[in-house]
């Protein structure tokens, strides 16, 4: 049974008056610890695919299952708490408490989850160890580079201990370099701890780093290869 | 963590909260300063009504209670009254004949309430004496001297040295009548006062109602008027077939009055805290609107609505209390400040003492004031934290955060 089940999924927006189908008919599987890559050009549909697996929004038709659980089942709160105890997120932007250190931002969410102190404290040492930012524990957000704030907020997707983390565009605001050694950590965290990670782009060099590539155009699946698949592609 | 959240929070635009802080000091430190000078104002006319004639205590008889005759006279009131002169929180007792009767001149008549007093003593217990416009408070050696209102004395067409014809019952319920002459003429801020009031020497009294020195009623001055209560119920229970009053009793209208100032001034700072909670709300909306982003990944993260709506709502409560504490602090100092030192209205004097109000003027608050005040104040912010808090439990993640 696949972690994350799309089973014909359509989102279609109708806030103005032409109706928008941002996604059409999707069905997809993600298994335990895939290394997943959405790709298309922008407009495509990856957020809002993203969206509706992270259940931030709710499919037109079709429905999303995620550990053997319809996800339309739950109310508001019940969905919050889902997130909360099942997935990491991290966006393209925007995505730390700018009051917060880089600490705090990482505790904040074990918090929620009712953690005690010392743990929470012990774990978000730990993973901001992990991500390389053990000098900027007490850094705020302001202080930190676009990318040390992505790796924070990597630490903080960690922290709730989910089933997957989903990443919209992770690399979006940063630099190439900068960006390869996000997915250099993401893949690390994805090999030694077997974390799934499902992440948007629609950066090539980014793409080239997946394990499996889902491809998606005008809001339908164009293609889907797995890694095997695209080492043999490439040869 | 939360709460270090919302104290962050409120002091990452510190222009913002510092404009709303100060507006909500300033409002509430202009409130209670208002509302401690219109305090000061009724306590000043308290006193004056209290210093004019009323006294804090006044005994009687029951039976005179229900009917104003002489024959309820206090029994043996001459040593109750040199009994209560020894208690040492009273500054000065008199002993008053009152007596309804009938005021003539040569040309007209009208009914008075003749208070018969000995003139020392009456002059420490009120200030009466102090509102002689024409001639003096009995200093004169004239035989059957009188002291009336400028109101009746207009009304009877009457001048300093003008005789005057008492009419009323005596103890054994005959008619008797006598001459007096006008010595004093006054005149309070209650004209009504004036027509109705008239002061005799209750020892020239005696005689022509051929009777022994009753006196029935008692009047009682106090050193400090926080000692009425204890006082009062030393009285009674003293002499307990007597009926003793405070002012309070004695004068309803007065503690109707204040009752009705407590409701106006309340209203008054409900309208401060009304103006105060639009700008509240509106820091507070703009606060949120700033944040839509942040709420959205918190949200989107699993931070729930209820949890949302509480930081909020600290926020809003944190800011309102702190710029509360401040406004109460400042209010409080200013109107200790003032109660000890007074507001001098001597620019104003002329006109004041015309209406009988003294040129110092002590605002003043009572304590309970204070408390009024923050339970309003915790429920201004409360109100004021719904509308940003259902503005932001209503965002939805996905569209709070979208980067298109
Ligand atoms: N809230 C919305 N209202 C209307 N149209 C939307 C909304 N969100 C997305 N869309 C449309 O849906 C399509 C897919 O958008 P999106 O999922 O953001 O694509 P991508 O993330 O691949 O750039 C686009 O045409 C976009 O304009
Ligand atoms: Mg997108």
């Amino acid at each position: 049974m696949a972690l994350i089940e799309v089973k014909q999924v359509s989102k279609i927006y109708n806030d103005n008056s032409i109706p928008v189908a941002a996604l059409n008919e999707v069905t997809l599987n993600i298994e335990k610890e895939e290394f997943t890559a959405i790709v298309g050009p922008s407009g495509s549909g990856k957020t809002t695919l993203l969206n509706m697996i992270g259940g931030l929004d709710q499919p037109t038709t079709g429905t999303i299952i995620i550990n053997d659980t319809d996800i339309s089942t739950y109310r508001t709160d019940e969905m919050i708490n889902f997130r909360l105890q099942n997935i990491g997120f991290v966006f393209q932007a925007y995505n730390l408490i700018p009051v917060f250190t880089a600490r705090e931002n990482v505790e904040f969410i074990m918090l929620l989850q009712k953690i005690s102190k010392e743990e929470r404290e012990h774990r978000a040492i730990e993973l901001l160890k992990a991500v390389d930012l053990e000098d900027k524990i007490h850094k705020k957000p302001t202080e930190l580079s676009g990318g040390q704030q992505q790796r924070v907020a990597v630490a903080r997707a960690l922290a709730s201990k989910p089933s997957f983390v989903l990443a919209d565009e992770p690399t979006a605001n940063l630099d190439s370099v900068t960006a390869n050694n996000l997915l250099d950590l993401m893949e690390k965290l994805n090999e030694e701890n077997k974390m799934t990670f499902v992440f948007s782009t629609h950066d090539s060099r980014v793409i080239e780093r997946a394990h499996r590539v889902v491809t998606l155009r005008d809001g339908r699946i164009d293609s889907d290869i797995k890694q095997n698949e695209l080492v043999a592609e490439q040869k | 963590m939360l709460l270090a959240l919302a104290w962050k929070n409120i002091w990452r635009n510190k222009k913002r909260s510092l404009i709303i802080l100060t507006a909500i000091a300033l409002g509430l430190w202009a409130g209670l300063f208002s509302v401690a000078i219109s305090m000061g104002v009724w306590e000043a006319t308290v006193n004056a009504t209290i210093d004019r004639n009323l006294s804090h205590i006044q005994i009687h008889t029951k039976e005179f209670k229900e009917e104003k005759l002489i024959s309820n006279y206090i029994p043996d009131g001459n040593s109750i009254l040199d009994q209560i002169r020894k208690d040492g929180r009273i500054k000065e007792v008199s002993g008053r004949v009152l007596i309804e009767g009938m005021a003539s001149s040569p040309t007209s008549s009208g009914g008075v309430n003749i208070v018969g007093v000995n003139p020392d003593r009456e002059s420490i217990v009120t200030t009466i004496s102090n509102y002689i416009k024409e001639g003096t408070f009995f200093e004169t050696n004239k035989r059957n001297p009188i002291v009336v209102g400028q109101k009746l004395a207009d009304k009877l067409g009457l001048k300093l040295g003008s005789k005057i014809v008492l009419t009323f019952q005596n103890v054994d319920t005959t008619l008797t009548y006598a001459a007096f002459r006008i010595v004093g003429i006054f005149k309070t801020e209650s004209s009504i006062f004036d027509q109705l009031h008239l002061f005799v020497n209750k020892s020239d009294l005696y005689p022509i109602m051929e009777s022994k020195p009753i006196i029935s009623e008692i009047a009682i001055r106090l050193n400090s008027s926080e000692e009425l209560d204890s006082v009062y119920s030393t009285i009674t229970q003293k002499h307990s077939s007597l009926m003793a009053e405070t002012w309070k009793q004695l004068a309803p209208e007065l503690e109707f009055t204040y009752e009705m100032l407590i409701l106006e001034l309340e209203i008054f700072l409900g309208i401060i805290l009304a103006a105060l909670l639009f700008g509240i709300t509106n820091t507070m909306l703009m606060s949120v609107m700033d944040r839509v982003r942040e709420f959205g990944v918190l949200m989107a993260v699993g931070m729930k609505r209820i949890r949302v709506f509480f930081l909020i709502l600290i926020e809003t409560f944190v800011l309102s209390i702190f710029g509360g504490i401040i406004g109460m602090g400042l209010g409080a100092i200013t109107v200790w400040y003032l109660s000890d030192k007074g507001i001098d209205l001597s620019i104003f004097a002329e006109g004041l003492n015309a209406w009988g109000m003294p040129t110092q003027m002590y605002p003043m608050l009572p304590i309970y004031f204070y408390f009024v005040l923050v339970i309003m104040i915790i429920v201004t912010a409360i109100i004021a934290a719904i509308y940003p808090s259902i503005k932001t439990i209503k965002l939805r993640p996905a569209e709070a955060i979208r980067t298109y």
